[in-house]
């Protein structure tokens, strides 16, 4: 059956709001938010205030963007939390070996969240674990190393110069770096998933593994690629937010599992695989971010915020209606 | 006929988008009467029903039963005024019994819990209806072959008590005998004063069975006539809308070459599935795979590609021994095998996503450099296959689902002529789809094996075998029984060898059995 029904009203739209109603919704939900919020206060449509937003966005954006790739297989990543604190935590350690390792600082804790990636990886891919049971028991040893690293206290590493002005550094007057890392990773993504066949045999293995396969793509290769950039990206998120806050933290990851994958899945991209696009992962970030930051401007306490937090997703997944059942 | 009309419709139309599938369509419908809908695919027989059924609602035209003007809601609202359908597909819960199955929808409940020994009564007494006594009701659905399953189905279907009974191809995955099985169960159905329609491809079929037939061509009603008053050349012409000339091309005669051949395989043994098999295929031949249904056509097939593990025994291309582990080694240039698979739904398509990124999916290596794709090269390369195989789509971006279904196992055929295959390995192609697209696809193999491309073609249909191989070999428990060649591919021969029983006797009953 199809919805492809072109009334007056909706062939006047621009072309990604007739192909994907999802990413429509999820920005005028953002346009909702900021003019509801000036109604209580006149400095959300401050400039100042919206490069804040984005600035705190884009970290949620690195590590969600690796969250989409996985969720586009049709997968998921549990391994979130911990590949964010240990790249930030691994990127911090190196730091303390003198000035080579102040260098490969951000390399480093990058690459120890490819490591975790490939593990995910390898038992997806090749061993056939599901990927809920496989990334939920690699973030667990992931915590594991890093408690018998650091003794169960708050590390005493700092972060680098280097990836304090990844973070907050202004390389372009104006723009934090945070988003200019942000917008590259972003850039890169979209030409990933539109112009690569890389791109095409992730939408194809979301979609149905089996005919991916049948078509000779390397279904596992695919799978474990996508894992290693989602673990990849997430310690790359973890790096920047140690730079943020200069050092890295135990449960720094934590706060970021849940809005990765709402942010992923509120901007359309399907929870079963194959169908998402990039922009919408852009708009469902940004809208997480502030509505966090609105409810807690209006100091609702974290009782309350926490469940509007969650209302507010599950209202505007229904509003999504569920997708059309295919033949 | 009229005066035992209980169903009517009247100027029922229906579009999806910018696509009409129904045009002012009309049925009548009578009570103790088989009516059979023919027509091609994408002729509307689907929304027909479906419209009949509650799945879809029309967008004009009316429907009365009993005299009186009737709309439905949902499928359940159609199920309550009588009209059951046994759809194409099955609808059967796996890990289900067959008595969960059967009171699936209104199970019998007693203090608001389901009421065990009520459920497995009326799933005997459904069983019994449907003539599938055999089946247990207690009997998980996944424990049984797929042919019982079908007559669960039906007994599913007659359970809801139903005054038109409506079969969409439900004996397309039926053996020989169980098709006469069900056969026997719908004339008593008929006997018993039910409306049954009738949907299939099999014009035998329609032929024992049908009291009157429905033609639909492009969303119209073209013709009804009483069962028998048209040769099936004058039904098939009502059906494609033009003069039926010889279905299959003609075959070429055969030179002896002594190139090695194309294609080779010896002693392939996998599990118990195949046993023992070698054979050859030469550059521009088309050798047939017949016999029964699951001898082993299937994973011999699956074995060339690459796909299954564990494979003992020789594959040779050219003569020289290759060792194939995935398809995408088969598919790699020194090779170039292409396998159009068993189910273009799930292994030969990606429904959702559209036609475009469907046909390019398994050439992507040839029109990308270096990981990006040159779209421009994609674009024209696209051009070329829709215009090779006549794709007849509304466009390159929508999604390949909402084509009919022989348009999509044409999509599924370019997707690999596109990387140009030597080799071409093909299971059922044709399976489900209308007689003209058939005709279509029987030309255009024998296009490319005259090209020099070795084709291996399985086929359930034997006139396709018959028609179009130059030779078959018959499986039979995983080994070859029977090659034939030439002449010797007929209907006879392949039936007695399929049952693996000698030439002679207790095959005309056979032959009758199958139809």
């Amino acid at each position: 059956m199809s919805d492809t029904t072109l009334t007056g009203f909706t062939a006047r739209l621009p072309k990604f709001v007739r192909r994907d109603p999802a990413v429509a919704t999820a920005f005028a939900c953002i346009v909702l938010l900021l003019l509801v919020g000036s109604l209580y206060s006149p400095s959300f449509l401050k400039v100042d205030y919206l490069l804040q937003q984005l600035k705190v966005a884009s970290f949620l954006g690195v590590i969600a963007t690796g969250m989409m790739l996985v969720v586009l297989l049709g997968q998921i990543d549990l391994s979130v939390p911990w590949s964010v604190a240990v790249g930030a935590m691994m990127a911090c350690a190196a730091a303390a070996y003198g000035p080579l390792g102040s260098a490969l600082a951000v390399p480093f804790g990058i690459l120890c969240g490819v490591l975790i990636g490939l593990v995910n990886g390898i038992g997806v891919a090749y061993l056939r674990i599901p990927s809920m049971i496989i990334t939920l028991a690699t973030n667990a040893v992931a915590q594991g190393l890093m408690v018998v690293y650091t003794g169960g206290f708050s590390p005493q590493d700092s972060a680098t110069p280097a990836m304090r002005w990844l973070a907050t550094g202004f390389a372009i007057p104006g723009i934090p770096n945070s988003v200019l890392i942000w917008a590259l990773i972003g850039t890169g993504t979209v030409f990933l998933l539109t112009r690569t066949r890389f791109g095409r045999s992730v939408y194809g293995i979301g979609n149905r593994e089996r005919a991916a396969y049948l078509s000779g793509i390397d279904t596992r290769r695919i799978v474990l690629i996508a894992f290693a950039i989602c673990g990849g990206l997430a310690a790359c998120g973890g790096v920047l937010l140690a730079g943020y806050a200069s050092k890295a933290a135990q449960s720094m990851g934590d706060a970021y599992l849940l809005p990765a994958i709402a942010a992923v899945v509120l901007g359309g991209t399907s929870i079963l695989g194959g169908r998402g696009s990039y922009l919408g992962t852009i708009a469902g970030v940004i809208l997480i971010t502030l509505l966090q930051s609105i409810l807690s401007v209006m100091q609702m306490p974290e009782a309350g915020r926490q469940i509007i937090y969650g209302i507010v997703i599950v209202a505007m997944l229904l509003l999504y209606g569920r997708s059309p059942a295919s033949r | 006929m009229s005066v035992q009309t209980f169903f009517r419709m009247e100027g029922i139309s229906k579009r999806y988008g910018g696509v009409r599938a129904l045009e002012n369509a009309s049925l009548d419908v009578s009570a103790g009467r088989i009516h059979a809908i023919l027509g091609e695919n994408g002729a509307g027989k689907s929304t027909l029903i479906k419209v009949m059924a509650g799945v879809v609602a029309p967008d004009e035209g009316r429907m009365t039963l009993d005299g009186k003007e009737i709309s439905f809601g949902s499928p359940a609202a159609a199920n309550d005024a009588g009209i059951v359908c046994v759809f194409q597909e099955l609808s059967l819960i796996p890990d289900l019994s067959v008595a969960d199955n059967i009171a699936i929808s209104n199970p019998p409940t007693r203090f608001g819990m389901i009421d065990r020994a009520a459920q497995r009564r009326i799933a005997e007494e459904a069983l019994r209806r449907a003539g599938a006594e055999d089946v247990h009701p207690l009997a998980l659905v996944k424990d049984l072959p797929l042919s019982r399953r079908q007559m669960v189905e039906i007994a599913k279907a007659l359970a809801r008590k139903p005054r038109i009974l409506i079969l969409d191809e439900a004996t397309s995955a039926l053996t020989a005998s169980d098709v006469a099985k069900v056969f026997a169960v719908l004339k008593r159905l008929r006997s018993e004063g039910l409306a049954l329609l009738y949907i299939s491809h099999r014009m035998n079929e329609i032929a024992e069975l049908a009291d009157d037939c429905s033609v639909f061509r492009n969303g119209r009603h073209v013709a009804t006539y009483a069962a028998g008053s048209k040769t099936d050349n004058e039904v098939v012409e009502l059906m494609i809308g033009r003069e039926y000339s010889s279905v299959f091309p003609p075959k070429p005669v055969r030179t002896d070459s002594a190139a090695p051949p194309l294609l080779e395989c010896r002693h392939l043994t996998w599990t118990d599935r195949l046993n023992d098999i070698s054979m050859t295929i030469r550059a521009g031949e088309v050798v047939g795979l017949g016999g029964l249904d699951g001898q082993g056509q299937r994973e011999l097939l699956l074995a060339f590609f690459g796909v299954l593990r564990g494979l003992k025994g020789e594959i040779l291309v050219e003569g020289k021994p290759m060792s194939i582990s995935s398809p995408a080694a088969a598919r790699d240039g020194r090779i170039g095998m292409a396998l159009i698979p068993e189910d273009r739904k799930t292994e030969g398509l990606m429904l959702p996503m559209t036609v475009r990124e469907n046909l390019s999916f398994a050439s992507l290596d040839h029109l990308s450099r270096g990981g990006v794709i040159d779209r421009k090269l994609e674009e024209r390369k696209i051009e070329e296959m829709v215009r090779l195989l006549a794709i007849k789509t509304a466009g390159l971006d929508i999604p390949v689902g909402s084509l009919s279904g022989g348009n999509q196992q044409k999509v599924v055929i370019a997707k690999w002529l596109m990387r140009g295959p030597r080799i071409i390995l093909l299971n059922d192609p044709t399976r489900g789809i209308d007689v003209g697209t058939k005709q279509e696809i029987y030309q255009l193999l024998r296009k490319l094996s005259d090209a020099g491309a070795a084709i291996l073609f399985y086929s359930t249909d034997y006139d396709e075998l018959i028609g179009c191989c130059d030779r078959v070999l018959v499986l039979y428990d995983g080994a070859v029984k029977r090659e034939l060649v030439g002449d010797e591919i007929n209907e006879h021969a392949l039936i007695a060898s399929a049952l693996n029983i000698g030439d002679g006797q207790s095959v005309s009953a056979m032959e009758a059995a199958h139809g």
